[in-house]
C-alpha cells in the first residue's frame, strides 16, 4: 500500500529526513515510533502531499506522490494531531463540509456523515457545534473527518493526544475494528500499549532515519538484558548481590532497596531455578520473584536512550 | 470551482455564526452612519453657509421691527430666528446655546440714537460676527437712504423758494422714492449663487457612503484573519490533504470574503436607505455594481494581508491600522475637500476613495462612462492583490513555511 524508497527532505540547511526507506503491505496495521523532532511529521507530511521531498520516491497504491498528488489524496486520509475543526459548526456540517471537499456528492455526503458519527459513538450530538464537545469526543469527530470517504490508508498522527481513558479505549477499538475491515492504519503515538495493541508491525525513528522495523517480538528480541527479573527478599546480603552478578546471562543488577534487586537478563525464565538454588545455598529468604518482558517502552529508550514521551 | 464555492458557503455559514462579527460588520457602520449624519447636518445639509439660529429681542422699534419682520425672516432664509419675548429670555438663550447668537434691538435704535447689542456664544464667535455684518449690511442701506432723501427734499424746497415752475418737490419725492424702492427690491438680482461642479450632499449621504467604503474594508481584515484561523486550527493542512488544489482553497477564501463584503454592503445600503431615509441616487444598480467591485478589491487585500502578515494577531493589528489609515486619507472620517492637494492626490491611489468617491457621484446622478475608470481601478487593485498575495503565499508554503 506505501512504499517509501530513500526519502529526504531538507529544510535549508537542515536535512530532516535522511533517506528513509519503508514498506507497509495492504490492510496492515503499522506503528510509526520517534521521540519529537524525529522526523515523524515532517515523513506523514510528505505521504500526504503537504510537504514536497527532495530526493527519493514515495508511492501510494503503485502511484506516486510526486506525480499524482490529486489521486492519491482520494485514497488517503489523515487525522491531524490538532484538532482540525470548526468549533462553531456542528459535527454533522463539519463532517458534510470535510466528505464534499473530498468529492462526496450532498445526498452521499450527508448519509455518510450519519454513518461516521454512528462509527464514533456521537449520533446523539451531531447537530451540537463542536465548540460544546470534551477532547475526547472532539478526537472522535477529528477521526470521523478522515474517514468519510472510505480511505484505502488511514494515516493517524497520535490521535489520543490528552484525552480521558474511555475516549481513547473508544479510539483504539474503533481504529482496530476498521483495520480488521482490511484499512491499512499507519499510526503514530507516544503511548506505547496503543502501538501495541494495535500495530503488528513498527518502524522506530530517530534523527530522520528509521532506525529499526519489524514485529513488536522480533524488536524485543534484539534487546540485550531486555527482560528483567525482580526479587523480593528478606534480606538482600552483599555476597548474595555478588554472586548473582557472576551468574551466566546476567547483564546488570540494581538493587534499589534492602529488599528489591533488579536482573536484567536475555532469558528470564531459564534463569529462575539458578537464582532460587543460589538463595536457598546463601540463606537469603526468597519472597518473591517476577519476570518483566522486553517491552517497547524498554526498546525505544534502548535504541534512542530517550524515553519515548521526551 | 465546486470546492471553491463549499469553501466559501462554510465561510459565510461560519461568519454568520458569529454575533461578535455581525455587530461589527452591520451595526457599527449603521450607527456611525446614524450618528455622525446627525451631529454633522448642521454643517454640511443645504446652501454653502452653516445653519445659523439667531434669537432677537425688540423693544418697541419701527426699524427693528422692519429688520426683523421683513429682512432677517424673509429674505435671509439660512436664518433661523427665535424672536424672544425679553431681554432674559435671550439672554437664557444665548447661555444655554439654543441660539448662534442672540441680538437686543432697543428703542430709538432706527433714529441711530441707541445701538443695538449682539450677544456672542462663546465658541460661536463667527456667528456673531456673521449677524453683525448683517446688521451692518440693513442699517447702513437703510440710513443711507434715509439722509440721501432727506438731503435732496431740502435741497429741493430751497430751489422751489425761487417759484422756478420746473421745480416740483411733490413729483421728484414720488420719483425719487419709487427708484429707491426699485433698487432695493432688486437686490437679490445683482448676485446669483451658482455652484460648480457637483451638488453639495447631506451629511447623512455623505456618511453612508463613506461608513460604507470604511466598513467594507474591514472584511480584509477579516478574510485575512480567517485564513490565518484555518492555519493556526490545522484547518488548511486539512484542506491541503483533501484532493484540492491550493489555487482553489484560496480562491474559496476569496470568494467567501467577497460575497460576505458584498451582502453587508447590500444590508448597510437597505437599512440606512429605509431606516435612516438616505438618498443613494437615483441608480441603485450603479451603486450596487461599484459596491460589488469595491468587495472585489477589499477581498483581494484580505489575501495580501494574509501573506504578508505571519499570525492572525498581526494580521489583526496591521489590517485595524490599515483601515484606520485608509479611512483618513480617502475621506471617510472627513471630506477630501477638507484635505491639502498633496493629501487628495495620495487618496487616488486607495481603492476606499475610489470607492466613496463613486458613490457621492452616483448620489449626484452619475454617467455609467464616468464610473468606468473607478470600476477599472477598483479590480485591477484586487486582481494586484490577489496575484502578489498567492505568489507569496506559495513561495512561503514551498518552503514549509505556510
Amino acid at each position: 500500500m506505501l512504499t517509501m524508497t530513500n526519502v529526504k527532505k531538507r529544510f535549508g540547511e537542515k536535512e530532516v529526513v535522511k533517506g528513509i526507506t519503508l514498506h507497509v503491505g495492504k490492510g496492515e496495521a503499522f506503528g510509526l515510533l520517534g521521540p519529537n523532532g524525529a522526523g515523524k511529521s515532517t515523513t506523514i507530511s510528505m505521504i500526504c502531499g503537504l510537504v514536497p521531498y527532495d530526493e527519493g520516491d514515495i508511492q501510494v497504491d503503485g502511484l506516486s506522490v510526486g506525480r499524482s498528488p490529486y489521486e492519491i489524496k482520494k485514497k488517503i486520509g489523515v487525522v491531524p494531531q490538532d484538532i482540525a475543526l470548526y468549533p462553531t459548526l456542528s459535527a454533522f456540517d463539519n463532517l458534510v463540509f470535510w466528505g464534499k471537499m473530498y468529492g462526496l456528492k450532498g445526498r452521499e455526503a450527508k448519509a455518510r456523515a450519519f454513518e461516521v458519527l454512528e462509527t464514533v459513538g456521537l449520533s446523539e450530538r451531531g447537530k451540537d457545534r463542536i465548540e460544546t464537545f470534551s477532547g475526547g469526543m472532539k478526537r472522535r469527530i477529528n477521526i470521523g473527518a478522515a474517514l468519510l470517504h472510505r480511505p484505502e490508508l488511514l494515516i493517524m498522527d497520535e490521535p489520543t493526544v490528552g484525552i480521558d481513558p474511555q475516549s481513547r479505549h473508544h479510539i483504539l477499538e474503533t481504529v482496530k475494528r476498521l483495520n480488521e475491515q482490511g484499512m491499512t492504519i499507519i499510526y503514530t503515538s507516544h503511548y506505547m500499549e496503543e502501538v501495541e495493541f494495535l500495530c503488528k508491525r513498527i518502524a522506530i525513528m530517530d534523527h530522520g532515519q528509521v532506525i529499526a522495523t519489524g514485529s513488536t517480538q522480533e524488536l524485543c528480541k534484539r534487546l540485550a538484558g531486555g527482560n528483567q527479573l525482580l526479587l523480593d527478599v528478606e534480606e538482600a546480603r552483599p555476597a548474595f548481590v555478588e554472586k548473582l552478578k557472576q551468574l551466566d546471562g546476567i547483564e546488570k543488577v540494581i538493587h534499589p532497596e534492602p529488599s528489591e534487586i533488579h536482573l536484567y537478563v536475555k532469558q528470564g525464565q531459564d534463569m529462575m531455578a539458578s537464582i532460587v538454588s543460589m538463595a536457598a545455598k546463601e540463606a537469603v529468604k526468597l519472597r518473591q520473584i517476577k519476570l518483566k518482558e522486553a517491552d517497547l517502552e524498554t526498546l525505544f529508550l534502548q535504541m534512542t536512550g530517550r524515553s519515548l514521551r521526551d | 470551482m465546486k470546492k471553491m464555492v463549499l469553501i466559501a458557503q462554510k465561510d459565510i455559514a461560519i461568519q454568520l455564526k458569529d454575533r461578535k462579527a455581525f455587530l461589527l460588520l452591520l451595526l457599527m457602520p449603521f450607527l456611525l452612519t446614524a450618528i455622525l449624519g446627525f451631529a454633522l447636518k448642521g454643517v454640511m445639509d443645504g446652501d454653502s453657509l452653516p445653519a445659523t439660529v439667531i434669537g432677537v429681542y425688540t423693544e418697541d422699534d419701527p426699524l427693528a421691527k422692519e429688520f426683523v419682520e421683513n429682512y432677517l425672516q424673509q429674505d435671509l432664509t439660512m436664518l433661523t430666528v427665535k424672536v424672544a419675548a425679553n431681554e432674559g429670555q435671550l439672554k437664557d438663550w444665548v447661555t444655554q446655546r439654543e441660539v448662534d447668537a442672540g441680538i437686543v434691538l432697543p428703542n430709538e435704535w432706527g433714529e441711530q440714537k441707541k445701538p443695538a447689542t449682539i450677544l456672542a456664544v462663546s465658541g460661536k464667535e463667527s456667528s456673531a460676527l456673521f449677524t453683525q455684518q448683517l446688521m451692518d449690511s440693513f442699517a447702513q442701506t437703510v440710513w443711507t437712504m434715509s439722509n440721501t432723501t432727506e438731503m435732496i427734499m431740502t435741497n429741493l424746497a430751497v430751489a422751489a423758494s425761487y417759484q422756478d415752475p420746473a421745480v416740483q418737490p411733490g413729483k421728484i419725492q414720488a420719483e425719487l422714492l419709487n427708484g429707491m424702492k426699485e433698487v432695493v427690491e432688486r437686490k437679490g438680482q445683482y448676485v446669483v449663487v451658482s455652484s460648480i461642479g457637483e451638488q453639495e450632499l447631506s451629511s447623512m449621504q455623505y456618511y453612508a457612503a463613506a461608513m460604507a467604503a470604511m466598513f467594507l474594508l474591514f472584511n480584509a481584515v477579516r478574510g485575512g484573519k480567517s485564513l490565518h484561523q484555518e492555519q493556526h486550527s490545522a484547518t488548511l493542512d486539512r484542506l491541503r490533504m483533501t484532493p484540492t488544489r491550493v489555487d482553489f482553497i484560496l480562491g474559496g477564501k476569496f470568494l467567501g470574503t467577497w460575497c460576505l463584503a458584498f451582502g453587508q454592503f447590500i444590508v448597510f445600503m437597505a437599512a440606512t436607505h429605509y431606516l435612516l431615509g438616505v438618498d443613494w441616487g437615483e441608480s441603485a444598480v450603479q451603486t450596487l455594481f461599484i459596491g460589488f467591485v469595491y468587495s472585489f478589491a477589499v477581498s483581494g487585500l484580505a489575501i495580501l494581508i494574509a501573506a504578508f502578515s505571519a499570525n492572525e494577531k498581526t494580521a489583526d493589528m496591521a489590517g485595524g491600522i490599515m483601515v484606520q489609515v485608509l479611512a483618513l486619507l480617502g475621506g471617510s472620517m472627513l471630506p477630501l475637500s477638507a484635505f491639502p492637494e498633496v493629501m487628495r492626490k495620495v487618496a487616488l491611489v486607495l481603492p476606499n476613495s475610489w470607492a466613496l468617491n463613486s458613490f457621492t457621484s452616483i448620489m449626484n446622478g452619475a454617467t455609467w462612462a464616468s464610473l468606468g475608470a473607478a470600476a477599472l481601478v477598483l479590480l485591477a487593485i484586487g486582481a494586484a492583490s490577489i496575484f502578489v498575495g498567492s505568489a507569496r503565499m506559495r513561495v512561503s508554503a514551498l518552503s514549509g513555511g505556510k
